[in-house]
Formats: structure tokens, C-alpha cells, sequence
């Protein structure tokens, strides 16, 4: 087992959610291929692999592109229980699609019942300033509030793409690592834990 | 194998006029060979009489084996037959309901021509019944096919929408696993895997029904080198599996789409009419959908949650063990998560929990009932069918009832198994079939008990203290067939040889029951020592009034030879005491004595423990000192000179010869020499002289009151 390990490179799951059309799937093809796709093809769940170097160490990352559409939110819950790591994206050109937001972050969290789960708050389609309904201030007060950090992006002009999933695959690894650390420490940290966040939570 | 001797002799030998006894009713081998012994005198006769007995069995068996391949041909042909039959039936009642569609359909159209829109409904209605027959055949296909698959018709409505073959990937490594064939329903995905030892009918052995509602698919667009894949995520699991080509997989995908959209229809259905029928339900804050007061506030559960305490009624009537085992799990998630992020009293969480809990303990309940050792229940399964209600009950934290339950039953199993075993043939013959019996089972149970229960101390606590008991159960049966006043002590032994070797059995699981074997033994066996010992000393004083003390002549050359020869094997040189051509210079009672005690000897040393050892040295010198009593008495009689030399020589070779014999073999087995024989031998060391040993302290504490 610790072979296998070794051999092959860490692997960190990443979700992208966020309501339909906002450009999940394109931020997932530019990242992956370099490519921007102009169609708007709705997804319902794909997944992707890549091996990367980050910060000088290979790592695989496991992309899963979920539905935004209304339609299956019913099942979402069995897509984020596998996530490591969330990208919640909006369109600044969707107010909506901002609002659904907090949506999502509260049913990652109830999936997940982690507070600190890895997570970034994602303004797409920057490119479209004009087109801008959802301001800065608006989105990074969110941020702000939910303790995450919050990065504009345009999957057409490839800005940020790569910022956004080094990120959150940093924040990951880093998450690892306290994980193993009080893993080894402690046989049953993770109970400990668990309460406290409760406590925390309650309060 | 006595049994199937004489069996088979039954079946045969009928015909033979000769043969008539081995028909009977109770017949048994030993008479039997006696009777026919007694018949036939001298060894031409007997060996003649063996060899028609032996080509009689042979052609037995022969015949034996022709008439079982016959019998199998014949049952594989049945087996044919039945399965044609089968199919025959299948399209019997096909055709039937279709004959009675047809039938029915004529009988309406004819009489009312004119209800044109009365027969179209007929139509649908029909329509739908054969959706659902044909649906019912393909799943009665299915169990065919699949091993342990048992349960797939018990859900109610389940529909099969699609299967084939697929390979699976592992995850991480991106590598092939292994062929699985699959099978989607309307409301879950079920594995099989091949069947590797079938025989023609079952294919695949079912490996496990996930839950549609439990299950999410992805589309693998990228993954390295795999193409054609799709992923099941069943938390915590990710299963990748592989289609055969780009359109299959779209195909598996549409058809997975297909389902989970049915299911949410239907479950969307069942809301509404729910709320329908119950509006008081939709008033009140169960009914989450219709409460627009608490639109923010009150956290809203989903359906399946809802569903949970009949689901699991459901599961635990059709005993779904698992699935209902997985239920509670995903329950339980649910609301530890739901009650730490909500900070008010949710009562239809509360509520739920409480039926949970319920629904808990009567599956606890059915599961115990599982393990319940019942009269009416087969013992057939064995252990192993025990092995799915002690996992389950594990799971579900009651390890203390689960094993107590599993040891029940145990202890249950072995006592049926014991019963089996007839009291027939020898003591030896019996103990040795009971005692292999006993452990065998108790090895069987161990493993299955490490089994199930790997590492958890209070139950290896209980095993021991079970094990224990059911030894001290077998030793006071032993002790009643064993120690009788008429078993000699060399049975005893053999008896208690074989019983220590198969205990010795349990040392391969980690559990050693020898100590407490020998020490329920301790007291009976001393007994047996003592009982031994006062027969011998009875069989030396009867002897003692025989005695003559004159030397034994034994006929002949070759029979003196022979006896030289025989006790060269036990270690005693008799060459100097030879005289003329067939006389020895010592007593037949000193003769008889050193055999006796020989094998005395021998026995004590097979049984020796060290908390016999006292027992065992008392009872050598007690029956020893008889011997050379008897020695001392004759001395003090009126005996002429000869006699006198004659008699001294014997007590020389006892006191000499033999007892070094003894020490030797003692100190292999015990390490150091019998201090009470090293104590006689000096004691009686004037008898060697010709002078009765006055001097000696007259009564030690190991001479015998019985003397
Ligand atoms: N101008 C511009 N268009 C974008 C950008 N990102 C996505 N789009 C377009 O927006 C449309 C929807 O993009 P998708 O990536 O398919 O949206 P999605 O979030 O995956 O939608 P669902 O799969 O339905 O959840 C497409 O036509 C894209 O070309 C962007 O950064 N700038
Ligand atoms: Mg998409």
C-alpha cells in the first residue's frame, strides 16, 4: 500500500459548482486543454484528469464539472461528498447566478460538516466588464464573510484560470498535511475535531 | 468405515447361502469373524474362507462402482429432463395468457362492436401487463443467472432497464481490475462478478446492489489512457468502470439518466400524493415543501430521510440486512450532521431519530433471534451460516451478544455432533472417534470464533472460559467411559494419549486446554494408578503360593531361545541365567513379575505428568516391593541350600537387573531416576546376600497397607 503511494503522484479532488452556464465547464477545458469552447453544451457530470507540478511536486488533479442546472440538485449531494476542494463560480454578468452562491456553500458545508473545507469564491467572465452586474465590493464582502478568497476569472482570456485551481489544490495539500500531523499525533484526533467544530458551530 | 463395510457386505452377499449372518440386523464384523472361525479349523481352511471373502468384496466394490456412475448418469439425465420441463412450462404459460388475452379480446369485440373506445384501454391496460410480465420473466432470468441474488424480486415495482459487461479500473492507478457484469434497475445498479466454480447455470455471483438514490455517475471525459470509462460515486467509494466503446458508454449513461430521472418523478409523485391524502401532514412542519413560514428557518429533510423508518421495516421484514444496516448508518450521518449545523430543537428530526433507534434495536432483535439456538433449526448451515448475523451485529456494536449468541451455538452444535457418535467397537475405538470429533469441531469453532471476532479481548476472555467449560464436559463423559473397574490400565492409557494429542490440536489457535485436561483427569487417573496396583499386588501373592523356586524349564530350545530374545527387547540380558539346553535359573514368578512390571512401568510413563509423579513412584514401589517381599518370606522358610542360592540369584536379577531396566527407561522419560525404587533397592540390598534385610526401617511411608 505505502508502494502504491509512492508511486503514484498525491491526488486532490476538486469540484467546480455553481449555477448553469456560468462557465464551469469552459474554466475546466481552458485549464485542461487550453482551449475555450464558445457552445454552451449543459453538463451533467464530468470528470478530468491531470498530472501537474506544483510548486515542484507532481500531483494528479481530479476535476468533477457538475450540473448547474436547476434540475439535478436534487442528487448534488452525492457529487460533493467525494470533494476535497470547491470552486464556487458565478458570472459577474448574473446577478443570479451570484446569489445562488450561498446556496451552494451551505449545502457543501452540510455534506461535507467541515467549516474550513478548501474553497474559493469564483467571479468568471471578467472579460465582459461591461456587462458587469455583480460588483467587487459585493463579491469580496461574501468572501470576507465566509472566511474564503475570492478571484475573478475569464475562461475566455485564460486570466486567473491556472491561479484558481493552483490555489485550491494548495490549500489542499496543506489541509493534507495538518491532517496527517495530528492523524500521527493522535490516534483519534479526527473525533476531537469533529466535536469541536460542532461546538463550534452550536454557538 | 466399519459401518460401511458392513454395508456394503449387506447389499452383496445376500445371495451367497454361506453369507446369510452378514445380512442381519446385527451383524457386527468382530462376531461375525469369530463365528466363521469357529467353523473353520486349521489355516488352509481360514486362509481359503479369507480368500472367497476378499475376491466377494472386491467384486463388491467393483459393482459398487459401477451402480453409482449409473445412478449419476441417470441423475444427470434427470437433471436434463427437469430443465427442458422447465423451459416447457415457461412457454406453456406464455402461450396461455396469450391464448387468454386473445380470447378475452374477441369475446369483447364481438359482443360490443360498437365500444371502440373501451377496447382501446383494454389495449393499454394489456399493454402494460405484458411490460410487466415480460419484466418479471427478465428478472426471474436474472436470478437464474446470478448466485445470491435472491432478494431482487422482493422489492416491489423494480424494473430492469439494462446490463452487460464492463471493466472495472481501479481509481488511483488507473489499472484494470477485473470483468464485472452489471445490471441497471429502476432504482439500483447491482455487480456481479464471474462465477469461477459454476456449473453451467449460475454465471456471475452477486457482489453488491448499490442504491440509485445513493449512487452519483460521472462521465470520465480525461483519464490518461482509459477511454470509454464512467465513474459511480458511492461515498466513500469511487468505482471506474470501462465500456467497450464510445456508444456503449452513452448508452450506460442515457440509461443511468433515464432511471435517476424516473426515480425523481416517481419520488416527486409520491410527495404530492402524500400531501394529498394527509393535508393535516401538510400543515405541520413535517411536510417541508408546503411550509411557507419557515422557508429560512427550519431545515428542510430530504425524502429519503423521511422514508427512513419505513424503509428500514421494510428492509428488516425482508431481511435486507445489510441494506438495512446502511440505511441506519446513513441515517445516523444525517442527523449528527443536520442537528450540529442547526441550533434549534428540530422535531421531525427528533422524531425520526426516535424511530430510528427503534427500528435499531428490533433489527438487533431479529439478528439475536438469528443466532438463537432453536430445536426446531437445522444446524445444517453450521457456523458458516451464523457468519452473516455476527458480522452484522458486530457492525452494529453488540460484540457481547453476538458472542455470546455464537458460543451458544457452539456449544449447541457440539453436543449434536457428540450424540452422533455411537458407543460401539472398543473403548479405545470409541474415544478415539469421540475425542477426534470433540476437537475437531472446537478447532472448526475457534477459527470461525477468530474469525468473527479478531480483536476484541472480552470476547477472547469468553471463548477461553467457553472452551474451558466445554472441555470439563467432555472429561466428566470421558471419566464415566473411560475409568471403569474393569478397563485396565493399558487401555486407560491409550484412552488418555489420544484424548492429550487431539487437546494438543488447539495449540495452532493459541489456546491450551492440556493443563486443565490433566488436571480434571488427576484424581481418576490416580485412582486408576492405585486400582492398578492392588490388582498387581493381588496377582503377585497368588502367584507367591505357586511358587516352587525351581528354576523353569521352557521345553524346548526355540521357546527358550524366544524368551531370551524377548526380554533382550526390554533390555534384560538372561544369557548368563541359562542352563542345559532349555532351563533358565530364575523363577516363572520372577519371570511373570518383570513383564508385569514392565509394562507397568511403561504405562506410567505415557501418563505421567508432574503432579502424577508422586502416584506413579508409590505405586512402582509398592508393587515392586510385593515381588521382593514375597522373596523374603520364602528365605525365612525352611529351604535347603540350593533353593537358598537359587532363591538369592532371583531376588539379585529383580534388584539388579530389573530395576536398573526401569531406572533407565524412567530417566529418559522423567530426567533423573524413581528415588523410591533406588530406596528399595538399597533397602533389600541383604536379600542379595542371602540375609533377610532385618536391619531395614519396617514400615516407609510408601509401603502399602495392603501388604
Ligand atoms: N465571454 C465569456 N464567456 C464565457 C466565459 N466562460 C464561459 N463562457 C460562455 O458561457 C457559456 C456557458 O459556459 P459553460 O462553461 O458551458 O457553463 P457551465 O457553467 O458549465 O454550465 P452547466 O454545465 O450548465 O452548469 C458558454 O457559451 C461559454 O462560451 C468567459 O469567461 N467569458
Ligand atoms: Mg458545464
Amino acid at each position: 500500500m505505502a508502494k502504491k503511494l509512492a508511486v503514484q503522484p498525491s491526488l486532490h479532488k476538486v469540484i467546480m459548482v455553481g449555477s448553469g452556464g456560468v462557465g464551469k465547464s469552459a474554466l475546466t477545458l481552458q485549464f485542461m486543454y487550453d482551449e475555450f469552447v464558445e457552445d454552451y453544451e449543459p453538463t451533467k457530470a464530468d470528470s478530468y484528469r491531470k498530472k501537474i507540478l506544483l510548486d515542484g511536486e507532481d500531483v494528479q488533479i481530479d476535476i468533477l464539472d457538475t450540473a448547474g442546472q436547476e434540475d439535478y440538485a436534487a442528487i448534488r449531494d452525492n457529487y460533493f461528498r467525494s470533494g476535497e476542494g470547491f470552486l464556487c463560480i458565478f458570472s459577474i454578468t448574473e446577478d443570479e447566478s451570484f446569489q445562488a452562491t450561498q446556496e451552494f456553500r451551505e449545502q457543501i458545508l452540510r455534506v461535507k460538516n467541515d467549516e474550513n473545507i478548501p474553497f474559493l469564491l469564483v467571479g468568471n467572465k471578467c472579460d465582459l466588464e461591461d456587462k458587469r452586474k455583480v460588483s467587487l465590493q459585493e463579491a469580496n464582502d461574501r468572501a470576507k464573510q465566509w472566511g474564503v478568497p475570492y478571484v475573478e476569472t475569464s475562461a475566455k482570456t485564460r486570466e486567473h484560470v491556472d491561479k484558481v485551481f493552483y490555489d485550491l489544490m494548495r490549500e489542499i495539500r496543506a489541509r493534507k498535511m495538518d491532517e496527517n500531523k495530528t492523524n500521527n499525533g493522535r490516534g483519534k484526533d479526527k473525533s476531537k475535531k469533529k466535536k469541536h467544530c460542532c461546538l463550534f458551530m452550536c454557538c | 468405515m466399519l459401518f460401511v463395510v458392513s454395508k456394503v457386505y449387506k447389499m452383496e452377499f445376500s445371495k451367497e447361502p454361506n453369507f446369510d449372518m452378514l445380512t442381519a440386523k446385527d451383524f457386527t464384523p468382530e462376531k461375525y469373524v469369530k463365528k466363521l472361525s469357529q467353523n473353520y479349523v486349521g489355516g488352509s481352511e481360514l486362509q481359503n474362507l479369507r480368500r472367497k471373502i476378499k475376491s466377494l468384496s472386491e467384486e463388491t466394490s467393483s459393482n459398487l462402482k459401477k451402480n453409482v456412475y449409473e445412478n449419476y448418469v441417470q441423475f444427470i439425465e434427470t437433471a436434463k429432463e427437469i430443465s427442458h420441463l422447465e423451459s416447457e412450462m415457461y412457454q406453456l404459460s406464455y402461450l396461455l395468457s396469450e391464448q387468454k388475452s386473445l380470447l378475452s379480446a374477441l369475446s369483447t369485440t364481438s359482443i360490443l362492436e360498437d365500444m371502440q373506445p373501451i377496447n382501446i384501454d383494454r389495449d393499454n391496460k394489456l399493454n402494460e401487463k405484458d411490460f410487466e410480465e415480460e419484466n418479471k420473466q427478465k428478472l426471474a432470468a436474472i436470478l437464474e443467472k446470478v448466485e445470491g441474488c435472491k432478494e431482487l424480486l422482493e422489492v416491489p415495482g423494480r424494473t430492469f432497464l439494462y446490463e452487460g459487461d464492463l471493466l472495472e479500473i481501479d481509481p488511483t492507478e488507473n489499472t484494470s481490475l477485473k470483468t464485472v457484469h452489471v445490471y441497471l434497475f429502476t432504482d439500483g445498479f447491482m455487480i456481479t462478478n464471474r462465477n469461477s466454480n459454476s456449473r453451467g447455470l449460475m454465471k456471475y455471483v452477486y457482489e453488491i446492489m448499490y442504491d440509485l438514490s445513493s449512487l452519483a455517475v460521472v462521465n470520465v471525459r480525461d483519464l490518461g489512457n482509459v477511454k470509454h470509462a464512467f465513474k459511480l460515486l458511492i461515498f466513500p467509494d469511487t468505482r471506474v468502470f470501462q465500456c467497450s466503446s464510445n456508444s456503449n458508454k452513452k448508452e450506460w449513461l442515457d440509461k443511468f439518466d433515464q432511471a435517476k430521472k424516473t426515480r425523481l418523478a416517481q419520488e416527486q409523485q409520491k410527495r404530492e400524493s402524500i400531501t394529498e391524502k394527509s393535508p393535516s401532514r401538510s400543515a405541520s412542519i413535517e411536510s417541508p415543501t408546503y411550509n411557507p413560514f419557515e422557508e429560512d428557518m427550519g431545515t428542510i429533510h430530504p425524502e429519503w430521510f423521511l422514508d427512513i423508518p419505513e424503509e428500514l421495516d421494510v428492509c428488516v421484514a425482508q431481511r435486507h440486512f445489510e441494506e438495512a444496516l446502511s440505511l441506519l448508518q446513513k441515517a445516523k450521518d444525517y442527523i449528527n450532521q443536520t442537528a450540529s449545523s442547526s441550533e434549534k430543537h428540530d422535531h421531525v428530526l427528533i422524531d425520526i431519530q426516535r424511530k430510528v433507534e427503534q427500528r435499531q434495536n428490533s433489527l438487533t432483535e431479529v439478528l439475536m433471534k438469528e443466532l438463537e439456538v432453536n430445536p426446531d433449526k437445522s444446524l445444517q448451515g453450521g457456523l458458516r451460516a451464523a457468519r452473516r448475523a455476527v458480522r452484522l451485529l458486530n457492525q452494529l456494536g453488540r460484540e457481547t451478544q453476538s458472542c455470546n449468541l455464537f458460543l451458544k451455538l457452539c456449544s449447541s452444535m457440539l453436543r449434536t455432533q457428540c450424540k452422533r457418535v455411537k458407543r460401539e467397537g472398543s473403548t479405545t475405538t470409541y474415544i478415539r472417534h469421540l475425542s477426534s470429533v470433540v476437537f475437531t469441531n472446537m478447532c472448526h469453532m475457534s477459527d470461525e470464533f477468530l474469525r468473527a471476532f479478531p480483536d476484541s479481548p472480552a470476547c477472547a476472555s469468553a471463548y477461553v472460559v467457553w472452551a474451558s467449560n466445554e472441555l470439563l464436559q467432555f472429561t466428566t463423559h470421558l471419566i464415566k467411559q473411560v475409568f471403569m473397574p474393569q478397563t485396565s490400565l493399558a487401555t486407560i492409557t491409550e484412552c488418555i494419549i489420544l484424548v492429550r494429542t487431539q487437546c494438543e490440536r488447539l495449540y495452532g489457535y493459541g489456546i491450551d486446554l492440556c493443563y486443565q485436561l490433566d488436571g480434571a483427569l488427576r484424581s481418576s487417573l490416580m485412582k486408576a494408578l492405585r486400582d492398578a496396583r492392588d490388582k498387581l499386588i493381588d496377582s503377585i501373592k497368588l502367584r507367591a503360593l505357586d511358587d516352587k523356586w525351581i528354576p523353569m524349564n521352557l521345553h524346548s530350545k526355540s521357546s527358550l531361545g524366544r524368551c531370551i530374545q524377548e526380554h533382550a527387547q526390554m533390555g534384560l540380558n538372561l544369557e548368563s541365567y541359562v542352563s542345559g539346553d532349555t532351563w533358565l535359573q530364575l523363577t516363572a514368578s520372577t519371570l511373570s513379575f518383570t513383564k508385569m512390571f514392565l509394562s507397568l512401568l511403561n504405562d506410567c510413563m505415557k501418563l505421567k505428568t508432574t503432579e502424577l509423579m508422586y502416584t506413579i513412584d508409590e505405586t512402582l514401589y509398592n508393587v515392586f516391593e510385593a515381588q521382593i517381599r514375597h522373596n523374603e518370606n520364602a528365605l525365612r522358610t525352611e529351604l535347603n541350600q540350593e533353593q537358598r542360592t537359587f532363591l538369592t540369584k532371583n531376588a539379585e536379577f529383580l534388584l539388579v537387573n530389573l530395576i536398573e531396566v526401569a531406572q533407565k527407561k524412567y530417566k529418559e522419560n522423567v530426567g533423573y531416576e524413581c528415588q523410591t525404587l533406588q530406596k528399595l533397592r538399597k533397602e533389600y540390598v541383604a536379600l542379595q546376600k542371602g540375609v533377610s534385610p532385618t536391619s531395614r526401617s519396617t514400615k516407609t511411608k510408601y509401603s502399602s497397607e495392603f501388604i
